[in-house]
């Protein structure tokens, strides 16, 4: 398929990244423009993240003990060792020689709602507040397939925080929506039970929590492709980021979508001629005419 | 299992769950889904569970509901060994 999907504008490159054009990056436009229209459904407001997020706000959630495997960090060089990497700086093999590193404070994006814990920290929410954006993340992963599993890929979210029925309540909101775009686009997948993919799992209290009060259901593919997640995060964020409402440390969730495998999907389905895929705009319409 | 472990379960509870009814916790009181328990209590109940029952609480094959109230708890992990 990703011979085929060339002609569809897609450049796959050794690194586990894709490059997109012509009518698939038409396509992944207007997946975006079809789950942010959903999003519009609760009034979430729009908004923009950065690439890195601060190694002090990811401790807050054991962020790099719990998922060590899948971070890639944002790396500098100390100004006084800039002369002598200049005069030499590649190997034989290809590979930067690294010399004089500045501290790493930084990882890159490893999820997008991270960000959103971060732009909220020490806020006192009213009532529920609803947020949607998208942002390139990156996960360090031990292969890579096209569209399916890529070290940079990008992710469209739609968080809630409120308190813990208004979470639960837009979660179940959201899965109806994503189960009828799903459905409008002819795209069968089965809900399944899923978990955070935890570095040496049974080691770890949140992975055990997930396996023994599952909060995290996934949409997937074809048997093993998941094209949209839906979270239940508790207090978890809210108590690390003492964000709070008037009844104490806010509870969250998600809904996440990973937009490349939607292109997957679709073109799975549909084969790389542009002229047989669906309209996702429009079947996002229809949606949220049906659930108005 | 010891004569005693009905009751070290139901102290632990008491003493570390967080919003319990004023008369304590009860047989279908729901634990992890009622958020009377979170993610950071799982290891010492685990911990607990071993040093009642005597057995090592497998922790690759917990699955979902298997601490969802202290009667399921009893019958999963306190029941006498076959």
């Amino acid at each position: 398929m990703t011979a085929t999907l060339t002609s569809a504008g897609l450049t796959w490159l050794p690194s586990g990244q894709a490059m997109l054009a012509g009518p698939l990056q038409q396509l992944f436009l207007e997946c975006d423009t079809a789950l942010a229209a959903l999003a519009g459904d609760t009034g979430a407001e729009p908004a923009e993240h950065p690439v890195f997020l601060a190694v002090d706000d990811l401790e807050r959630i054991n962020y790099l003990a719990s998922f060590p495997h899948l971070a890639t960090f944002p790396v500098t060089l100390e100004e006084s060792g800039l002369p002598a990497f200049a005069a030499d700086p590649v190997d034989e093999s290809g590979a930067v020689r690294l010399r004089g590193i500045s501290p790493v404070r930084n990882v890159i994006t490893p999820a997008a709602c991270y960000h959103v814990y971060v732009q909220l920290r020490d806020q006192r929410i009213e009532g529920p507040r609803y947020l949607t954006f998208r942002n390139t993340c990156v996960r360090r992963e031990t292969e890579y397939q096209p569209l399916r599993r890529q070290w940079s890929f990008r992710m469209r979210e739609i968080v809630c925080l409120g308190s813990r029925a208004q979470v639960k309540a837009f979660l179940d909101r959201y899965r109806d929506l994503v189960s009828g775009l799903l459905i409008e686009l002819g795209l069968e997948v089965s809900w399944q039970i899923a978990t955070d993919p935890f570095f040496q799992p049974s080691r770890n209290p949140a992975y055990l929590a997930q396996r023994l009060n599952p909060t995290k259901h996934e949409a997937v593919f074809g048997g093993d492709l998941a094209i949209a997640s839906v979270n239940l995060h508790e207090d978890h964020f809210g108590e690390a980021f003492s964000i709070s409402t008037d009844e104490g440390p806010v509870s969250s969730g998600c809904v996440a979508f990973g937009l490349e495998r939607w292109l997957y999907a679709i073109t799975t389905r549909y084969g790389a001629d542009p002229a047989n895929w669906p309209d996702p705009v429009a079947a996002a319409g229809r949606v949220l005419e049906r659930h108005r | 299992m010891s004569s005693e472990s009905p009751d070290a379960l139901v102290a632990w509870v008491n003493h570390r769950g967080r919003d319990l009814p004023e008369d304590g916790v009860t047989e279908d009181l729901p634990l992890l889904a009622g958020r009377h328990l979170t993610s950071l209590h799982i290891p010492e109940l685990i911990l607990l569970l071993e040093r009642i029952s005597g057995r090592e609480v497998e922790v690759d094959r917990l699955q979902a509901g298997d601490f969802q109230d202290l009667r399921t708890i009893r019958a999963k992990f306190l029941a006498p060994a076959r």
